[in-house]
């Protein structure tokens, strides 16, 4: 069951590699495979449960799949300390506004269409 | 005959799964302080990555050969991003009631994120790559890294990036949406999901269903729309 649905996330990001090498060069290949899954899934009408488990088991560990990546802050560590503090100030004062900008603008949204739909 | 002490921790430290289970080891760590204290700041991610970089550092090797040898763990990157796919598509049905409010939500709000990081990277003088990594740091890792190793920048730094911004959300994400009266649980859960990616959908989870449900379809669309257009962005702007 679950090697069946490894096999379908496989083969839809081998689908996508190619995608991307031969149609969409700006769209990573795993994206594309993203995407068309999707549309795999709306089509069928549903997920199957040997994709569901594959999917979750994959996706419980997605941290784990990304402490090497992480690990390779250790190659950038000079490129890091010289913009240190550009950085800092980058990734915190941008979500210090986009964070309850976004919570804002949705509520407002929400009660604009509720308020609509009372009416 | 036998060998030596030192032959057989030569032959465990030459193993090829050795850096594997050094890895292994070092996340059920993390995973076992996090669930342990449910503080934000001991992610196991967060945890793991410096303990692992001293070790390699401890054995006198660099990144690209620990890279080689944990390969077996990355190449799960791409099949986990198209597992995505699966909490997408569950989510696809209750994007209908709020289609409008989400869009739009999407749109602006994803693009004032991540206009603001580029804009203040740029004028905090920071270099190309570095305003090139820090672009796509709300979305989800495997997008991000994707997305920055294809517009100029290091996908290693912005799995740094993201870790980071996802953390800063779950720690200050609450506090900061009480402050402008943020209440309503799919609101709650948009700006989590849309800013702060898995990290502040998991806290949204703790929040309730429907801000968890909400942050988990944020967190898809903003990575999917981050995919597609960042990159196609970039290359219009390179060209003009």
């Amino acid at each position: 069951m679950l090697l069946r649905g490894m096999t379908w996330l496989v083969f839809f990001q081998l689908l996508g590699t190619g995608l991307n090498v031969l149609l969409l060069p700006f769209l990573p290949g795993p994206i594309i495979g993203m995407l068309l899954m999707v549309v795999y899934l709306s089509l069928r009408g549903g997920v199957s449960e040997s994709i569901s488990l594959a999917a979750s088991g994959l996706l419980t560990y997605l941290p784990l799949i990304l402490v090497p990546p992480a690990v390779g802050i250790m190659a950038y560590g000079s490129e890091i300390l010289a913009d240190a503090t550009a950085i800092l100030l980058t990734l915190g004062a941008s979500l210090a506004l986009s964070l309850p900008f976004c919570g804002w603008l949705m509520q407002k949204m929400i009660e604009r269409q509720d308020r609509r739909a009372g009416q | 005959m036998t060998g030596t002490l030192m032959q057989a921790w030569q032959a465990i430290l030459g193993h090829p799964l050795f850096w594997v289970g050094v890895t292994l080891a070092a996340y059920q760590f993390g995973l076992a302080l996090y669930q342990r204290t449910r503080l934000a700041l001991f992610h196991p991610v967060l945890v793991s990555t410096p303990m692992l970089v001293l070790a390699i550092w401890l054995a006198g090797e660099d990144y690209p050969h620990y890279r080689d040898a944990v390969q077996p763990l990355l190449v799960l990157l791409g099949p986990a991003t198209v597992a995505l796919a699966v909490p997408l598509y569950m989510n696809l049905k209750r994007i209908r009631s709020y289609l409008v409010p989400v869009l739009t939500c999407l749109l602006v709000g994803g693009t004032f994120a991540t206009v603001l990081a580029i804009v203040l990277a740029w004028a905090l003088g920071a270099e190309d790559m570095i305003m090139m990594t820090l672009a796509p740091k709300s979305v989800t890792s495997p997008i991000a890294m994707l997305v920055a190793e294809q517009i100029g920048g290091v996908a290693a730094l912005a799995a740094v990036f993201v870790m980071f911004t996802g953390v800063l959300g779950a720690i200050f994400g609450p506090m900061l949406l009480r402050w402008c009266g943020v209440d309503h649980p799919a609101a709650w859960g948009m700006a989590m999901g849309l800013t702060a990616h898995a990290v502040g959908t998991s806290r949204a989870l703790e929040e309730g269903e429907e801000a968890g449900a909400f942050a988990a379809l944020a967190m898809s669309l903003m990575g999917t729309a981050t995919a597609l257009l960042l990159p196609l962005a970039v290359s219009i702007w390179m060209m003009w």
